[in-house]
């Protein structure tokens, strides 16, 4: 494995798990041996991607002759130009993204799921909650309008008129909720309601896959000529996520501690990366990953997620997914 | 005097910080802005953290600084020994410098792969064109007399420009780079945005998403401090080299040409000619994949089949110039009458000065929360974000200007006893006025910026939003169309200031328009 930091002893030393991976790279005379990949994250470091670093960390991906880069997003790094060049061989994305990526020209093919259920949710304040999509009407609702294609999908979904709710353009952050501004936030169940609980914020979170939103999220995306020509790495590659995760399934605080030690620089709070490590599990492990193994996706799922992209604005065809690569994975 | 200017300056630093703490009580629970104490003990608590996150934006900050400084002075002299270079390097500048975050971010990540390589690239992006223009006109700022001489003695332009050039424009180089420290700075942190391990950027995100408003407040006011130390130590070198009053420059006005229509018309059509070339080879160079790095002909083809995108592209621009306008001059009036200000009443500089070089080093993802929250989301709430962000420039450039009234004048006001308002108003006031276009030039481009980023941040509208859709949408197509449609507009803008520019200079800076 190799990072873009060079670990701490602290970090050495204190999780014994990372203690394996941690010394395949002090002596980069093993990780040279490895093919180099880049795996291309969705946002900046945290425990959204805990099982991504206890496969670094516990050397899956040098069991599998993989030498993987995790390289972070960040609000101005959208994932889909690395993948199209070809510079990460696989990147974290969305199937509502991947779809305008691939109108757009890009050759991509959906080839895991890391979250089976959406992350978006309305956010509001217990004293004022908005517990159904019903409760939206009258309220003031601060959110990018880039996600305005979001909000109308539930809407639809749900026979309400969006015209009936304010649409108060924000930045990502939930101040203008907790100061008042408005009554509701969109954003992830992951992120802005577990930052408000950790400060103390009593808060209720709608998710909204429970409201009949199905897009799948945090999906690795990589391009049909490497999906014909570096089969082999990309096949690897998620082996080891799959190990990653399933690790995580079983440890979520293991999880956000290891993420906290691995970034000392990110700036990352532990007991909010437990919160968040905990709260996303739900999303990501079913009766079906039980079942088929962590990433697994279904023609049901796909036909589901059709519909609601048919919402967005977005045709697309199950053609946009390939399972074949998981299939491989899941049958060693 | 030093003493007392002393003792004003730790009073004032002491009111700030008062009033301060004052705004932080008065909105206790908004999770917006947090008051001095509990920066400090943030600080305090983190300094481990906090140190490494500095030394890392510093280092990237450093790296910008110097390359596009340089790139700035190359460019400079270029323009000085090949004078008819000018108009191709200024557009040229503008273009490049118009190129939002949004469109070379993902670019320049795919470029240098991980690592610092963007932070490096958007810092120097964010100051080499505010240096160049600063520098084209210290470099013309010298008195005709001095040229003649170096004729007279059978040198050439090569050695005018080291011997008499160079040294007349170290004020305007010293009040280019004291405007680079802070683009420097937020450029560096601006860059983290485009996928950073470490560094006050990321930190900055990391603490807004928590709900940190201690850590928010504490790593914006640690990127001030640190600014206004740069800022500080440039100004103290700058006044080390620059020892002498300046001089009476006197130019005898140019001969009034006639502008030749059509040959001005031949020029522009070779300029974006020029322009279309770059951009498509530039891309095909680095062999950028068309699906986000769209060329010149794929926008032609976009832009003519698609009616629908023509007609939001339209409105977006309409909404767009309406905001931009009066925050332009919002913005170049607040920069020309701070310096005025600062001028009659120096003692306020200790206040003044810190506070305009924290509210340019901190990102606007920072401010606008608070702004919102005191003036909501209105035309006067955008029109004050797009005011704070652009008016630095001008204000350092303005300040700079009015020092440059000649020694000898100054002198001659103070004999007759002229009031300070008169020395204002009729010496002060035309020696800023080169420094003064300069800054109304590089403020084109900044408000355009400082627009596009308020309509993605606070109102949804316009340009700024079409662009930041390309983040969900992957509609490069339209990001790219509108970042034509900005340049154009912002080279427009520029062609018109620089012609009310030329008609005043003639008649109160002609060394100016020589040529």
């Amino acid at each position: 494995m190799k990072l873009t930091r060079t670990p701490t002893r602290r970090s050495v030393l204190s999780t014994g798990a990372a203690a394996l991976g941690a010394a395949a790279f002090v002596r980069p005379g093993l990780a040279l041996a490895n093919t180099p990949a880049n795996l291309q994250l969705s946002w900046l470091h945290s425990v959204q991607f805990g099982g991504s670093y206890i496969a670094a960390s516990n050397g899956y991906w040098a069991d599998e002759g993989l030498d993987v880069t995790l390289t972070p997003g960040g609000p101005n790094a959208p994932v889909e130009p690395p993948v199209v060049s070809g510079t990460a061989l696989v990147g974290i994305s969305a199937a509502d993204y991947t779809a305008a990526a691939v109108a757009e020209g890009a050759p991509f093919k959906i080839i895991a799921v890391a979250m089976q259920k959406n992350p978006f949710a309305i956010a509001s304040l217990a004293a004022n909650p908005v517990n159904s999509p019903a409760g939206l009407v009258g309220k003031k609702i601060g959110m990018s309008t880039n996600n305005t294609p979001v909000l109308q999908a539930l809407c639809t979904l749900n026979n309400v008129d969006i015209n009936e709710i304010e649409i108060v353009p924000t930045q990502y952050d939930a101040a203008p909720l907790v100061s008042g501004q408005v009554d509701c936030l969109l954003c992830w169940a992951t992120d802005l309601p577990v930052a408000m609980t950790i400060q103390g914020v009593d808060n209720v979170t709608m998710l909204m896959a429970d409201h009949g939103y199905s897009v799948y999220s945090q999906t690795y995306i990589a391009t049909e000529d490497s999906i014909a020509n570096r089969r082999a790495e990309i096949v690897g590659l998620l082996k080891g996520e799959v190990r990653g995760w399933n690790d995580y399934q079983k440890d979520t605080d293991a999880a956000a501690v290891l993420t906290v030690d691995m970034f000392p620089d990110a700036g990352l709070d532990l007991e909010a990366q437990k919160l968040q490590a905990e709260r996303q599990l739900p999303l990501m492990f079913s009766d079906l990953t039980a079942a088929e193994g962590f990433g697994w996706f279904t023609e049901d799922g796909i036909a589901q997620n059709i519909e609601t992209l048919a919402l967005l604005g977005r045709q697309v065809t199950p053609a946009l997914w390939d399972r074949s690569l998981l299939e491989e994975v899941h049958a060693v | 005097m030093t003493r007392t200017r002393g003792i004003h300056g730790w009073l004032s630093a002491l009111a700030a910080l008062a009033l301060w703490e004052i705004v932080a009580q008065i909105y206790p629970n908004s999770f917006v802005i947090a008051g001095p104490l509990d920066v400090l003990r943030h600080m305090a608590e983190n300094t481990g953290l906090l140190s490494r996150a500095v030394t890392a934006t510093l280092h990237n900050a450093a790296w910008g600084f110097l390359w596009g400084n340089l790139g700035a002075i190359i460019l400079s002299c270029t323009v000085i020994l090949l004078p008819r270079s000018e108009r191709t390097i200024s557009l040229l500048a503008l273009t490049v410098f118009c190129l939002p975050l949004v469109a070379t971010g993902p670019i320049l990540r795919v470029l240098y792969g991980p690592g610092n390589g963007p932070q490096i690239a958007l810092a120097a992006l964010a100051v080499y064109y505010t240096t160049y223009l600063a520098l084209v006109v210290g470099l013309r700022a010298i008195p005709q007399n001095w040229s003649d001489l170096t004729r007279i003695y059978g040198r050439g332009r090569m050695t005018e420009l080291f011997y008499i050039r160079a040294r007349a424009s170290l004020p305007y180089l010293i009040a280019g780079l004291q405007i680079a420290a802070p683009a420097a700075i937020l450029g560096a942190m601006i860059g983290e945005f485009t996928g950073a391990d470490r560094g006050l950027g990321v930190l900055t995100l990391r603490a807004m998403r928590s709900l940190d408003v201690d850590a928010t407040w504490a790593l914006a006011s640690l990127a001030a401090t640190v600014s206004i130390l740069v800022y500080g130590i440039i100004g103290w070198i700058g006044r080390r080299l620059v020892a002498h009053p300046a001089s009476i420059l006197m130019t005898p006005p140019p001969v009034q040409g006639r502008e030749n229509w059509s040959r001005s018309l031949g020029k522009a059509v070779a300029l974006i000619a020029l322009v279309l070339v770059l951009w498509h080879s530039v891309m095909d160079i680095f062999d950028l994949n068309r699906f986000f790095a769209k060329r010149p002909l794929d926008i032609w083809r976009y832009l003519t089949t698609n009616d629908e995108a023509r007609s939001t592209l339209r409105t977006a621009l309409t909404e767009t110039s309406a905001l931009t306008v009066p925050g332009y001059l919002a913005g170049l009036g607040l920069g020309a009458g701070l310096a005025i200000l600062l001028t009659l009443v120096p003692a306020l500089s200790a206040t003044v000065l810190p506070a305009a070089i924290a509210l340019r080093s901190v990102p606007i993802i920072t401010t606008a929360p608070l702004i919102v929250l005191a003036l909501g989301r209105g035309a006067a709430g955008t029109i004050i974000i797009v005011a704070v962000m652009i008016f630095f420039p001008t204000l350092i450039a303005c300040l700079q200007g009015l020092r440059q009234t000649p020694g000898q004048i100054i002198d001659m006001f103070d004999s007759y006893a002229a009031g300070r308002l008169r020395l204002m108003r009729w010496a002060r006031i035309p020696a800023m006025l080169p420094a003064f276009f300069a800054s109304a030039r590089m403020a084109i481009p900044a408000a355009f910026l400082a627009v596009t980023t308020t309509e993605w941040l606070a109102t949804g509208k316009g340009i700024g939003n079409l662009m930041a859709l390309t983040a969900t949408t992957s509609n490069y197509n339209m990001l790219w169309s509108a970042i034509v449609v900005v340049t154009a507009a912002a080279t427009l803008a520029y062609l018109v200031v620089e012609r009310i520019e030329r008609a005043i200079l003639r008649v109160y800076a002609s060394e100016q328009v020589q040529g």
